[in-house]
């Protein structure tokens, strides 16, 4: 049988179990062993591949940075950075969906995770928001649209897993997404000002106000200055740094600012033990998919492909691949899209003459869309549930915030100078500059 | 402690009360290797800034890790908490339900099977192999592949047999919400 007809029927299976209602992880490693079995390969030697796809110290950011994400809900301790928000644009038109906005940026910055993002808001803003009269599927769409801010600025878990299996520096990563995260903030916010309902008129918070809500949310905000400090200094890794922001969080966030949630600790790390091991074991499985789709040699069958019609044209290139990773991004979860799809990333990075990072930000940008669309979008489904509408009223009031999403992707296509300013600046290595002979700054690839 | 943390009732018709000490004990691990590896990564921070790294920290913290995500996984296959592209058996009834139910449950067992056979096959294979410089046998870390594989197994024939004697439909078709949230971490 040919490569091409072994990757056929093996991605054929992975989405016709997965949707029939097989687990991801298992419908992944079900399309691997049948392709294996028709290959020279061992059975024995693809699961030990499925091992070693998990086996990587950098993947380790992602338990600490979901660890993160729970100890700052269940200690209640993100509510202070809701009332923060409050006093900075709640006097707005349409300011509780400025709020959540501008929370979700806040705690972008803290966790990485959209889920506990959606979780916090649909527990303190939303009832808010309904009482003001706000239409429940707009409340559950803004919700759902502002959480994935928490997949680009930093700490992002998926530019954790993009950075891990397709080499490419995390650190860069972290810095690349702000500009597309910010950017995205900056259009609902912009959205909710002129489309949104007007919610109930407030006076603006005075500045004492404003002073107090500031400093009861001074030490959960110092958490990305902790993350991105000791990453920018080469104190730690990535890995560390998140470890680092779990034990500040465990010896002075709860300590100082809810003593009594220390009994409830066990809890925190039991339910994070689970909720780590899910997403990793569907990595396990992508893994090794990625892995015989390489051998394969499916890489070469996209990247000519995409050649045939794009030629060399680094933008037209990421043009197409933007076009294939919306349409992924409806079907399959974005983290093992990720890492099936990182053969052919490379490839395509390689003949296009792009840079690694730019192409790391594209493909996470596009990625965060596949949240919000159907029919998984992730985020949106579990924004709905927890607002309680229908996942058809909060898709259809989602469907003109699109086009922030659009915009977003194709500014961080088009001008890859902006996206990549912070990490020259601040992390120059991390976009293939390298340090002049003379000792005094970097040169870099134009 | 929240019991319904440690041993979900969601799907109580699925599982058999016997096994339930199996589900509280894997949750109780999944909650020990995440603290033990957080605890090791900071004890790699800290040896190293004081100048006295201990270079097999790192080899430990793997091992935990690795240990976790498969242990979790297992614990996820009975809680059927794992990731899904969608859930359209819990829109069906009847026996269009118990054939797309068992079917699911039958792919699963296969490949949990494979983990167990051929993970075990890789695992002694291992024996040989060492992590550097902790002289630590690569099957201590390759050996959670088919432990996990055995559970897994272990929980689709718990939940094959309950779900052809008592029915796969229950009271929580509507209330996907717990699975979607611990699916929707994998995104962030």
């Amino acid at each position: 049988m040919s490569n091409g007809y072994i990757i056929l029927l093996m991605a054929s299976l992975f989405l016709g179990l997965g949707y029939m209602g097989v687990p991801v992880a298992f419908s992944l490693m079900a399309g691997v062993l049948l392709a294996t079995a028709l290959t020279p390969i061992s059975l024995e030697s693809m699961i030990g591949q499925m091992f070693h796809g998990i086996d990587s110290e950098t993947l380790l950011a992602v338990p600490f940075f979901l660890l993160v994400g729970e100890l700052m809900t269940s200690a209640n301790v993100t509510m202070r950075m809701v009332r923060l928000a409050q006093t900075m644009v709640g006097h707005m038109r349409g300011g509780l969906a400025q709020v959540v906005t501008l929370f979700s940026m806040f705690f972008a910055g803290i966790s990485g995770s959209s889920t506990a993002d959606v979780a916090v808001l649909s527990r303190t803003v939303a009832p808010e928001m309904d009482k003001e009269g706000y239409d429940r599927a707009f409340t559950a769409a803004l919700i759902a649209c502002a959480s994935t801010m928490a997949n680009l600025i930093p700490p992002s878990i998926m530019a954790v897993v993009y950075g891990a299996t397709g080499n490419v520096s995390i650190g860069g990563l972290f810095l690349a997404g702000i500009v597309p995260g910010v950017l995205i903030g900056i259009g609902l916010m912009i959205y909710s000002h002129l489309f949104g309902p007007v919610g109930v008129q407030k006076m603006r918070a005075t500045l004492g106000e404003f002073g107090t809500a500031l400093k009861d949310s001074s030490l959960p905000l110092m958490i990305p200055v902790i993350v991105m400090g000791g990453i920018l200094t080469g104190w730690f890794t990535p890995t560390e740094a998140g470890m680092i922001a779990c034990v500040y969080i465990l010896l002075v966030l709860i300590p100082l600012l809810n003593r009594g949630h220390l009994k409830n600790l066990p809890e925190d790390f039991i339910r994070t033990g689970l909720l780590y091991a899910i997403p990793l074991a569907a990595i396990a499985g992508a893994s090794a998919f990625g892995w015989m789709l390489a051998y394969l040699r499916g890489p070469d069958i996209v990247a000519n492909w995409i050649i045939g019609i794009a030629g060399t044209d680094g933008r037209m290139i990421m043009l197409l691949l933007v076009l294939l990773f919306i349409v992924v991004g409806d079907f399959v979860d974005a983290i093992p899209a990720i890492i099936i799809f990182m053969p052919i990333i490379n490839k395509l990075t390689e003949l296009g003459n792009i840079n690694g990072l730019h192409m790391g930000v594209v493909i996470i940008t596009t990625l965060v869309f596949g949240l919000i669309t159907p029919p998984y979008g992730l985020s949106l489904l579990v924004a709905s549930k927890f607002v309680g509408v229908s996942f058809s009223k909060a898709m259809f009031r989602s469907l003109p915030i699109y086009a922030v999403f659009l915009v977003t992707i194709a500014f961080v296509v088009l001008f890859p100078d902006v996206v990549l300013y912070l990490p020259k600046w601040l992390l120059p290595e991390s976009v293939g500059c390298f340090k002049s002979p003379s000792g005094a700054g970097y040169i870099c690839p134009s | 402690m929240d019991r319904g943390l440690l041993v979900l009732d969601r799907h109580r018709h699925l599982k058999w009360k016997q096994l339930d000490w199996v589900e509280r004990c894997l949750m109780w691990l999944c909650g020990i290797t995440i603290f033990l590896f957080t605890l090791s990564v900071f004890l790699d921070v800290v040896t190293r800034t004081i100048g006295t790294p201990w270079l097999w920290l790192q080899q430990v913290t793997t091992g935990f890790f690795a240990w976790g995500v498969f242990i979790g996984m297992a614990a996820g296959t009975r809680r059927n908490d794992h990731l899904y592209l969608v859930e359209m058996t819990k829109r069906m009834s009847g026996p269009k339900r118990t054939f797309m139910e068992s079917f699911n449950r039958i792919v699963v067992l296969g490949v949990a099977l494979c983990m167990v056979w051929f993970g075990f096959k890789n695992a002694l294979h291992d024996l040989g192999s060492y992590r550097m410089p902790s002289l630590i046998p690569l099957t201590v870390y390759t050996a959670s592949v088919p432990i996990s594989g055995a559970l897994i197994a272990l929980f689709a024939i718990e939940q094959l047999v309950n779900g052809w004697r008592n029915g796969f439909e229950g009271p929580e078709d509507n209330e996907n919400l717990d699975a979607a949230e611990l699916a929707g971490e994998a995104q962030s």
